[in-house]
C-alpha cells in the first residue's frame, strides 16, 4: 500500500504537470505546423527538436517537484512519526517513493510525444515513430538523473519549501557549470538531442548515445542509493 | 449492584472494591450465590485497570466470601462468621453514630471530626503495634 | 500478573547538543499493566518512546522493547509490527481520505481487526469520505487511536491520547485502554489528564528533566502518601520531622505541613510525642504528588 500512498501523495503534482506538458507539446506542434507547412520537411523535424528543448525544461521542472517529499519533508510537515512507525524499512518507504516518481516520470515523457505522434499523423504529416521513441529514451533515460538529484536533495535539506528551492538551484547550477567547464558531459543537453541531433535533417542520428544515456542513468542510481543510505542514518 | 470507586482518596482502589462486595454481603444486597459480573465487564464499567478488578476478586476469595470458578465466573458464598459480622458491623454503626452526635454537641465540625477519625486510625495501628 | 518486564531501559540517554532530553533513564515498563508516563511538557516523554521505537538513536545506554534490543534495526522492524504506536501529535497525511486511511494503515499489520475497526468507526462517528485535512483535532485524535485499537498488539503505546478529546470521548478512550487492557495487552501512555491516569493506571512513572522520580504502583502510592498537617503549643520544631520518607515540610509559625512518601505512622507518633495541639492526616492524590515531585526538582 506504500505505492498508494505516494501516488495520493504525488497525484496532484503528477496530474497538472502532465496537463501541462501535453497541452503545451500538442499546442505547439499543431500550430506551429500550420505555419510551416510549405517546407514541411526539415522544418517540422526542426519543430519537433525545439519542442524537445520546451519539454525537457518542463519535464526536468515536473521531475524536481515529483522528487521532492519522503520522510524528510514529512519531518517539516509532521507526518514523519506515523511513516517511521509503520514495519517498512525507511529505505523500502524510499524506494516505494522513488517507483512511483519514476513511473511518473517516465509517463511523463511518453504521453507528451504520443500526443505529438497522434497530432502530427491526424494533420497529414506522419513522423516516423522511431523519432518519438529516440526522443523518449533521450528524455527519460538521460534525465531521470536530475529525479534522482531532486531525491538526494530532498533526503539532505529539511523545510517544505527550502528543499525545492535547493533541488532547483542544484539542477540549474550543475546545468551552467557543466556547460562552462566540460560540456561533453553535461546530462542537459544529452536530453535535449544536441549530441545526437543531425544539424542539416534535424533528425535524430539512428545510433543513441548508449553510453551517455547509461552513464547517468548510473549516476542516477548512484544518487538514488546514496539517499537511501542518508534516509537510514538520519535522525528524525 | 453499583460500585463506585474514588480514585482520590487514600485507598487502593482494589480494597475499595472489596469492602463493597463485603458491605453488600453483609446487607444482604448479594446473597450466597449470586455471581458477580466478569473481570473485564466490571472493568469496563468502572473504568479501572483489570487488574484491579482481578486483585479484588482474587482476594475475596482468599476471605472466602468469592468462588472464582473457572471459565465461568465469581459467585458469592456467604457464610454464617459473615451473617453475624453483619449484627457486628450495625452495633459498630451505631456506636459511631453516637460518638459523632457526641462531638457534634461538643462543637466540632464534620469535617473536624473527619480528619480526627482518619488520624487516629492511622495512629491506633502504630500505637497497638508499639504496646 | 507477570512481571517480565516489557520495556526496560539502563541509562539510557539523548542528548540533542548540549541538551539531555532523557537522562540515563531506568524504565522498566511490566507485562499485562497499564502504565501511566507523566511529565511535564519537555520533560522527555515523547523523546523517550520514540528512542524505544527506534525513531531516534540513543546517545548512551540501551534498553529493550518486547525483548528486543532497540538498537538493533531489524529486531526493531519486528517490534514496530508487534507494538502499535500513537504519537503524540496524532501525524496522519493530510491528502488521504478517512476511508483511505484505514485501508492503508490496515495493510500493513497482520493483526489488525476487521470488526473492532468498523464498531470504532461507528462509535467514533468519523466521515469516512472526508479529507484528513478537513478533519478537526477531535476527529483527527480518534482516527489516529483508531489506527492503534483495531490492532490486538502486544504493546500499545500512546502518547498524548486525550489531546483534543472531549469528555466524552475522554470516557471512550479510557474505556477501550480497560477493554485493550483485558484483552491481555500491555498498556504505557503519557497523558497530562492526572484525574483519568489515576482511574486507570495500575503503575505510574513520573519523568522530570529526562529522569525517573516517581516509579511506582498506583496503589502503593496511594497507600503511602500522606499529608499531615500539626499545629503545636510553640513554634513548629521542623528539624524533628526531617526523616527519610519525608518529601517536603512547609512551616508558618506554629503551624507545620508535612508531606511524607512513607512512614506517616512513624510521623503522628512523633507529633503527638511533641505534643502536638492538632494532627490531621489526610490522602494525597495523585495530582498533588504530581505537582510536588515536579516542583521539588
Amino acid at each position: 500500500m506504500l505505492w498508494y500512498r505516494f501516488w495520493l501523495e504525488t497525484r496532484a503534482r503528477f496530474l497538472t504537470s502532465l496537463a501541462t506538458v501535453t497541452i503545451f507539446c500538442g499546442v505547439f506542434v499543431y500550430h506551429a505546423e500550420g505555419l510551416l507547412r510549405p517546407q514541411w520537411k526539415s522544418g517540422f523535424n526542426r519543430l519537433l527538436f525545439i519542442n524537445q528543448q520546451f519539454l525537457v525544461i518542463m519535464w526536468i521542472l515536473a521531475c524536481v517537484l515529483l522528487g521532492m517529499g519522503g520522510i524528510v519533508r514529512e519531518k517539516a510537515v509532521g507526518t514523519s512519526s506515523l511513516t517511521l512507525s509503520l514495519p517498512v524499512r525507511r529505505a523500502t518507504v524510499l524506494g516505494v517513493r522513488v517507483g512511483v516518481g519514476l513511473a511518473e516520470a517516465i509517463v511523463l515523457g511518453v504521453v507528451p510525444w504520443l500526443t505529438v505522434f497522434v497530432i502530427s499523423a491526424w494533420a497529414g504529416m506522419p513522423i516516423s515513430i522511431t523519432q518519438v521513441g529516440s526522443y523518449i529514451v533521450l528524455l527519460t533515460g538521460g534525465g531521470l538523473v536530475y529525479f534522482a538529484m531532486a531525491v538526494l536533495v530532498s533526503s539532505l535539506v529539511v523545510g517544505e519549501y527550502t528543499a525545492p528551492a535547493v533541488a532547483f538551484g542544484v539542477v540549474l547550477l550543475s546545468v551552467l557549470v557543466f556547460d562552462n567547464w566540460i560540456p561533453r558531459f553535461n546530462a542537459w543537453r544529452l536530453v535535449t538531442g544536441d549530441f545526437s541531433i543531425d544539424r542539416k535533417t534535424f533528425l535524430l542520428g539512428k545510433h543513441l548515445p548508449w553510453p551517455g544515456i547509461l552513464a547517468s542513468l548510473a549516476v542516477a542510481a548512484l544518487m538514488v542509493l546514496a539517499s537511501m543510505l542518508v534516509v537510514e542514518r538520519r535522525e528524525f | 449492584m453499583f460500585y463506585k470507586l474514588t480514585p482520590t482518596t487514600g485507598q487502593p482502589l482494589y480494597l475499595q472494591l472489596m469492602q463493597q462486595v463485603r458491605h453488600a454481603a453483609e446487607t444482604g444486597a448479594l446473597r450466597d450465590g449470586d455471581q458477580l459480573p466478569g473481570i473485564r465487564t466490571l472493568a469496563e464499567e468502572l473504568v479501572v485497570s483489570p487488574n484491579t478488578v482481578a486483585k479484588a476478586y482474587c482476594e475475596l476469595e482468599h476471605e472466602g466470601l468469592l468462588e472464582l470458578r473457572q471459565g465461568l465466573g465469581a459467585f458469592v458464598c456467604v457464610k454464617r462468621r459473615t451473617r453475624s459480622l453483619e449484627n457486628d458491623v450495625n452495633l459498630a454503626r451505631r456506636r459511631i453514630r453516637d460518638l459523632i452526635e457526641q462531638l457534634r454537641e461538643d462543637g466540632l465540625l464534620d469535617a473536624e471530626i473527619r480528619r480526627a477519625f482518619e488520624a487516629e486510625l492511622l495512629y491506633a495501628a502504630e500505637a497497638v503495634r508499639k504496646r | 500478573m507477570t512481571n517480565e518486564a516489557v520495556i526496560l531501559t539502563q541509562g539510557l540517554t539523548k542528548s540533542y547538543g548540549n541538551r539531555e532530553a532523557v537522562r540515563a533513564l531506568n524504565l522498566s515498563v511490566g507485562r499485562n499493566r497499564i502504565t501511566a508516563f507523566l511529565g511535564r511538557n519537555g520533560a522527555g516523554k515523547s523523546t523517550t518512546i520514540k528512542v524505544l521505537l527506534g525513531m531516534v538513536r540513543a546517545t548512551a545506554g540501551g534498553g529493550t522493547v518486547l525483548g528486543k534490543q532497540i538498537t538493533d534495526k531489524k529486531a526493531n522492524l519486528d517490534t514496530r509490527r508487534r507494538v502499535a504506536y500513537v504519537a503524540e501529535d496524532k501525524p496522519l497525511y493530510g491528502y488521504m481520505t478517512v476511508e483511505q486511511t484505514i485501508s492503508f494503515a490496515r495493510s500493513f499489520y497482520s493483526d489488525w481487526r476487521t470488526n473492532v475497526e468498523r464498531q470504532l468507526l461507528r462509535d467514533y462517528e468519523l466521515p469516512t469520505r472526508q479529507k484528513i485535512k478537513q478533519l478537526s483535532k477531535g476527529m483527527r485524535t480518534k482516527l489516529a487511536l483508531l489506527l492503534a485499537f483495531a490492532r490486538r498488539p502486544e504493546l500499545l503505546i500512546l502518547d498524548e491520547p486525550s489531546d483534543g478529546l472531549d469528555p466524552v470521548g475522554i470516557e471512550n478512550l479510557l474505556q477501550t485502554l480497560v477493554a485493550q487492557s483485558a484483552d491481555g495487552v500491555t498498556v504505557f501512555f503519557s497523558s497530562h489528564q492526572i484525574a483519568e491516569v489515576e482511574r486507570v493506571a495500575d503503575h505510574v512513572c513520573i519523568l522530570e528533566k529526562g529522569g525517573l522520580v516517581v516509579d511506582a504502583p498506583l496503589d502503593e502510592l496511594r497507600q503511602s502518601y500522606r499529608r499531615i498537617d500539626l499545629v503545636f503549643p510553640f513554634p513548629a520544631p521542623e528539624r524533628e520531622f526531617r526523616i527519610s520518607g519525608v518529601e517536603r515540610i512547609r512551616t508558618s509559625g506554629h503551624q507545620m505541613s508535612v508531606l511524607a512518601s512513607r512512614n506517616a505512622e512513624a510521623l503522628v507518633e512523633r507529633a503527638h510525642r511533641l505534643n502536638a495541639v492538632s494532627v490531621e492526616v489526610a490522602p494525597v492524590g495523585l495530582r498533588e504528588i504530581f505537582l510536588e515531585t515536579v516542583k521539588e526538582n
